[in-house]
């Protein structure tokens, strides 16, 4: 019995020591990381029936258990991805928002000065030092375009720098939890006298281990009934299983090289994640910060170098040079970056051409083909545009670019990777240094005969876009005509006029726009109370003077039974031979007026008289649908000369939309015989028609189909930069807050208490020492029975 | 109650501490650089918007120094235009001067000397350039040279271009005048004709300027007004062979400008004659049947002649034609006759309106036979044409009675007064134009000072900082994180090992 009294001591002082351990290991590990506190669980011996009753045997040590809650360690889990996720974006997007916010120095305002520096080239056309200053703007905008793309690409391979990393640490991660899993399993002694204890700084370790892969990339984890833990990451990829763990990489992407994509092994095949398998965490970060925030900023940039570039250009073109010669490019502008997917089987080399600024986004695209169709894929937001069965046609603008297979094919399957404005920032340049390439001038010019007896005045006129049919080859951007000197003289009565020139080629044009010739029994019908005119190249054989019709009614159809000097086209024209073009009306208003009035073609008589038929707007005239029964050779047209009103002041005539690719307004009256001449421009040094149309791309909508200006679409940039880190700095606080919150319930029940393991010692100190009291008590027993025997 | 684990006081005290510090952080960046937003993260809304209120605000700038180049190129013009209207008045003076008719030839040599250089004067004026050697009259070509001598008189070589500035987002103003349309294209005449004498008169007949009457008649056709009649001939075929006099006038007043025949009637020996109006067809009253005395006047309808007797009688039917004096007006671009409408002419009344076309004009003098003038469609006539061919006028005209008595001299310096008129008008309408395009660049200027004030205040709103609310939350936020240093140093003292012993 009293053996007994040692044994229930011994126990006593054998769970206090354990119990000293266990809190100096606590003490111990109050600042490591993961590290969950531990109690030791203690319970009576089974008491003996000594027959009197059960008496005590002292206390049993079951085990030493960690304090943990799962529920709560697996909602710090959760959070903790969240905000890893919330701070890698916002570090990121920060480094974005703080480059363009830059207001002084940004694109921004380099855009103003470039547009200020073009209306001093228009106050002074003349003047090389303006134009020198223009060029000086022009080199800073491109210099702040390629500055900010050069920060951006840094920022894309520091990226790519941070995604390997974080690769290799949850390869490393995963090592370790697979060691650990096989070491839990061992320890936990399944099937051995150690079996039912759990150990737990390796479960600590574990779970630290998996919280460390959850901040790079969210996994979830299946405890299984050996100890481990398998994790698994995205839509249930295996990370670890047991002991096995596996390794991840990061390669190119198959479809643009210049990004990584994160793949694995298996058998000996790269099997690459989806990235919609890798959310959370700073790797989903990175990712998804690159793909739509990093790239979409630098597309968004170069779409406005591009727009700059291109637009500029294309005014440029439109203008006369200080040299006399027609403007040239001032600026390269970036062409769409094609790339072919790694994968592809067919031979195709693609191009793409900016085909129109206005139409582009900031998307990117994959041309796709099925073995049948082609179809153009805009990623931002899925939407297919059917290309049809190819070849490719040149004109099938999707999104303002087209694309083009230059060689070979592309096979069933096979796609490429077409970003039209990546490079825009990255590629646009100043292309000329000479102030006298600076297009300020318009190439034709109007002037009014001095001998003019009339009021007319004719304006200095305005260059068209080109014709689709007949661009000028060398100069694409306008007329093949556009620099033939044209006459414009009004006829007696000056309610008509008739355009002539010494230029062959106009009267070509006209005859290639406007087929001179009507068929022997073709119909004609006047489309329009536009003002039919009948008149005829001199040289032509149409109708003679004096074609006459009976009679004009509203109603009655033309048909022209007449072939125009028997043969299908009019004749060649003679060198030096003045051609007559044809006669139009004056007309009030400034209606415009083409080259022909009938529908599809115009009715030629060959009439000194110019017969004119129809009437100005505001006369009689025809109305809509006149047609003639029957014209022969021969016949006469009555025309009454009093159904053609007088020229009133300030009528206007816009010599025809279309005409050799300009528009000069005449208004005011001019008087019979009075001549305005519409040729090339000469020695304008003084002209700054060009430039203030170039100065004025500064308020056009000229991007995003027309709804938007090159500093709108700036602002538009910066704003949406701004916007999504001032979101994710939001939500990366109150994330950080609420895992705040998560840790200290957590902590709460798992954390250290340094007091409380303070209280624990002496509480433990207290129970050894009685129990040792206890023990002395014991002995003091045995002394007194033993020196009962002396 | 919640049980604490030790590290989390001291991690949240440190990362509340954290916190602070970089909020202080922020608003003392905010107070150092001004600005409310430091990127645009801090108000994505306002730093989109603010730079495109700056974009604006710097276009605005933009367009008040355009503003300022239009305003100097136009008060240049403006002043030398000023010059060439002194220049042109006192050419109209000398102009007038040299009508006296108690001028000499010398003096008026030596006016057209003093003109020749008030012209060449003229010429510099309108050859003027600006600050950079640009010619503010040349159009476009502000490097040509626009005026210069050649073999056709004073020409042109600019073109008829005018640059624009754009003085606001959305108003263009001309800030330069082609040089053709300030002294090249200024009509002759009243604007829409020009009545000159021929150049052959020898008549004292002075047309004047003329005016319109009716604009819709007006054909723009040219005209001739000719003088003649006052003839008298024998009628081909005549028997007799006796004469007839030469007309004369003696009274103006009673002269129909008809064509008359005198016809002889020989009955029972007795020789007789009539007068026949031909132009009307009627008999003369109370010339009918008049007993012919050979050598006696014969006087009807203001005319005056006699008929003497050859060496052959008269017989019946013989008749000479007479026709009295009086204009025509020919259409010359149609080839037809419209005053009169029948044969014979109008008689001439000394400063009475002619009027055809709806144009009228007046001659004063008298016109001799053979005389004509002209009315043609007003053409353009330089300002330096006008000059020269009045220097030349003044040079050559030598008035001699032969001639008209001076009435080519009074004809030239006539039409050289009215296009001196016609001249310094333009070049006073193109300097209204001028000053009103001066009066709108200065109003805008005042728009655009408001408006560059306005851009201001909202950049000011939208992304500066508020300095007063900035240090006071400077001082709130310096004053919380010195609390929670305060307390979270008394609290991690705080520990029952303190007392273990």
């Amino acid at each position: 019995m009293a053996s007994n009294i040692f044994t229930a001591a011994l126990t006593g002082m054998n769970a206090a020591q354990y119990g000293i351990t266990t809190t100096e290991h606590n003490i111990s590990n109050a600042s490591t990381p993961g590290y969950s506190r531990q109690q030791v669980v203690l319970s009576p011996s089974i008491a003996q029936n000594y027959g009197a009753g059960f008496v005590g045997q002292g206390v049993d040590i079951t085990g030493v258990k960690r304090v943990y809650d799962q529920f709560l360690n697996a909602q710090v889990l959760q959070g903790q991805t969240q905000a890893s996720y919330l701070s890698s974006y916002n570090t990121a997007i920060s480094q974005i928002d703080n480059l363009l916010s830059n207001s002084t120095s940004g694109v921004s305002v380099a855009m103003q000065d470039l547009f200020n520096g073009m209306n001093g080239v228009a106050n002074n056309p003349g003047n090389v030092p303006s134009r020198q200053a223009f060029l000086g703007n022009a080199q800073t905008v491109v210099n702040g375009f390629q500055s900010i793309d050069q920060q951006l690409t840094t920022i894309a391979s520091g990226l790519n720098g941070q995604i390997s990393n974080n690769v290799t640490s949850i390869n490393s991660y995963a090592r370790q939890i697979a060691a650990l899993n096989s070491s839990i399993k061992l320890a936990s002694g399944t099937g051995t006298a150690l079996a039912g204890q759990q150990p737990n700084d390796l479960l600590d370790q574990r779970d630290q281990l998996i919280n460390q892969v959850n901040q790079i990339v969210q996994t979830s984890t299946v405890p299984q009934s050996d100890g481990s833990v398998s994790v698994f990451i995205g839509n249930g990829q295996a990370l670890v299983m047991g002991s096995r763990a596996l390794t991840l990489q990061a390669i190119p992407s198959s479809s643009d090289p210049g990004k990584l994509d994160i793949a694995y092994q298996s058998n000996g095949q790269n099997i690459t994640l989806q990235q919609s398998d890798l959310q959370g965490g700073s790797l989903g970060a990175f990712l998804n910060f690159r793909d739509q925030s990093l790239e979409p900023a630098r597309s968004a940039l170069g779409r406005i170098a591009i727009g700059l570039a291109t637009s500029f250009n294309q005014q440029n073109q439109l203008g006369q040079d200080l040299n006399g010669a027609p403007g040239g490019n001032l600026f390269n502008a970036a062409v769409p970056q094609v790339t072919p997917n790694a994968n592809n089987s067919g031979t195709a080399s693609v191009s793409g051409t900016i085909a129109d600024v206005s139409g582009l986004t900031t998307s990117d695209y994959q041309l796709k083909f099925d073995g049948t169709n082609y179809s153009m894929v805009r990623l931002s937001d899925k939407t297919v545009t059917s290309l049809g069965a190819g070849p490719l046609s040149p004109s099938a603008v999707v999104d303002g670019f087209t694309v083009n297979i230059s060689s070979g094919a592309m096979a069933a399957g096979d796609s490429f990777l077409i970003r039209p404005t990546a490079n825009g920032a990255r590629d646009i340049a100043l292309l000329t240094n000479d102030p006298a390439k600076i297009a300020a001038a318009a190439p034709i010019n109007g002037s009014a005969a001095l001998t003019n007896t009339g009021t007319g005045t004719i304006a200095s006129g305005t260059v068209n876009p080109p014709p689709s049919a007949a661009p000028d080859p060398a100069h694409p951007l306008t007329d093949l005509n556009l620099l033939k000197p044209v006459t414009i003289t009004f006829n007696n009565l000056p309610s008509t006029y008739s355009l002539t020139s010494s230029n062959a080629s106009i009267a070509a044009d006209v005859a290639s726009a406007t087929p001179l010739t009507v068929g022997p029994t073709s119909v004609v019908t006047v489309a329009s109370t536009t003002n039919m005119v009948v008149g005829a190249p001199v040289n032509g054989g149409g109708f003679p003077p004096g074609t006459t019709v009976g009679s004009i009614t509203n109603g009655t159809t033309f048909v022209a039974q007449m072939s125009v000097g028997g043969a299908t086209n009019p004749p060649a024209p003679v060198s030096g031979q003045t051609l007559q073009v044809g006669n139009y009306p004056y007309i009030s208003g400034g209606v415009s007026l083409s080259n022909a009035t009938v529908a599809g073609s115009a009715v030629t008589v060959a009439s000194t008289a110019n017969l004119v038929v129809g009437a100005p707007v505001s006369g009689a005239g025809f109305p809509a649908g006149t047609t003639i029964a029957s014209i022969t050779n021969g016949t006469t047209f009555v025309t009454s000369a009093a159904a053609v009103p007088a020229a009133a002041t300030g009528q206007s005539i816009q010599v025809g939309n279309t005409f050799n690719g300009w528009v000069a307004q005449i208004s005011g009256a001019p008087a019979a015989g009075d001549v305005f001449s519409v040729g090339q421009n000469s020695n304008a040094s003084g002209d700054n028609r060009n430039a203030l149309l170039m100065a004025g791309l500064q308020t056009q909508n000229l991007m995003a189909n027309g709804t938007a200006s090159l500093g709108a679409l700036y602002s538009q940039l910066v704003g949406d930069v701004g916007s999504k880190a001032q979101e994710m700095g939001a939500t990366s606080l109150a994330q950080n807050n609420m895992v705040a919150q998560m840790v200290t319930s957590q902590q709460s029940v798992s954390g250290v208490n340094l007091d409380e393991e303070a209280a624990n010692l002496m509480r433990y100190q207290n129970a050894y020492q009685a129990s040792a009291k206890a023990m002395q008590i014991a002995t003091t027993m045995f002394d007194t029975l033993l020196s009962l025997g002396k | 109650m919640m049980r604490l684990s030790s590290s989390t006081i001291f991690d949240s005290n440190v990362a509340g501490m954290g916190q602070q510090q970089s909020l202080m952080l922020k608003t003392q960046q905010q107070i150092s650089t001004g600005r409310r937003i430091l990127s645009a993260a801090d108000d994505p809304a306002a730093a989109a918007q603010a730079l495109v209120v700056s974009q604006s605000d710097s276009a605005n700038t933009q367009y008040t120094s355009n503003r300022n180049a239009a305003q100097s190129s136009l008060a240049l013009a403006e002043s030398t235009l000023q010059s060439v209207t002194n220049l042109l008045q006192a050419v109209k003076s000398t102009a007038v001067n040299a009508g006296n008719a108690s001028l000499s030839n010398s003096d008026r040599a030596s006016l057209a000397t003093q003109l020749n250089s008030q012209l060449q004067d003229l010429v510099g004026l309108a050859n003027s350039t600006d600050g950079a050697g640009n010619y503010l009259f040349s159009g476009f070509q502000s490097g040509t040279q626009p005026f210069a001598n050649t073999a056709a008189g004073m020409s042109y070589f600019g073109d008829n271009g005018q640059r624009n500035v754009q003085i606001s987002a959305s108003r263009q103003v001309p800030s330069s005048d082609s040089g053709a349309d300030v002294f090249m294209r200024i009509k002759n005449g009243n604007g829409t004709f020009v009545a000159q004498a021929g150049s052959t008169n020898v008549g004292s007949g002075v047309i004047n300027t003329g005016s319109v009457l009716n604009p819709a008649a007006v054909t723009g056709d040219s005209y001739t007004i000719a003088f003649g009649g006052l003839t008298s001939q024998a009628v081909v075929g005549n028997t007799g062979t006796g004469a007839i006099s030469t007309p004369t006038v003696t009274s103006q007043a009673a002269v129909t400008g008809n064509d008359y025949s005198v016809t002889f009637t020989v009955s029972a020996g007795v020789t007789t004659y009539s007068v026949t109006n031909t132009t009307t067809g009627l008999p003369v009253a109370g010339m009918a049947a008049q007993p012919y005395v050979s050598g006696q006047n014969i006087s009807f309808d203001g005319l005056q002649f006699n008929i003497k007797d050859g060496a052959t009688p008269f017989v019946t039917g013989d008749t000479f034609t007479v026709t009295s004096p009086g204009y025509i007006v020919t259409d010359n671009t149609t080839a037809t006759q419209v005053v009169p409408a029948t044969t014979g002419r109008l008689p001439y009344v000394d400063g009475q309106a002619i009027s055809f076309g709806g144009m009228q004009v007046a001659i004063q003098g008298t016109p001799a036979s053979g005389d004509t003038f002209s009315v043609a469609p007003s053409a353009n006539e330089s300002i330096f044409k006008t000059i020269s061919d009045l220097v030349t006028t003044l040079k050559t005209g030598t008035p001699t009675p032969a001639n008209g008595g001076g009435t080519s001299l009074a004809n030239k310096l006539n039409h050289a007064l009215t296009s001196l008129d016609n001249s310094l008008n333009n070049v006073l309408t193109v300097r209204s134009s001028l000053g009103s395009r001066l009066n709108e660049i200065s109003s805008l200027q005042t728009m655009g000072d408001s408006l560059g004030l306005q851009y201001k205040q909202t950049l000011s709103q939208l992304q500066d900082v508020d300095m007063t609310k900035a240090i006071s939350d400077l001082t709130q936020q310096k004053m919380g994180l010195q609390a929670a240093q305060q307390s979270f140093a008394a609290v991690s003292t705080l520990s029952l090992f303190s007392y273990l012993k």
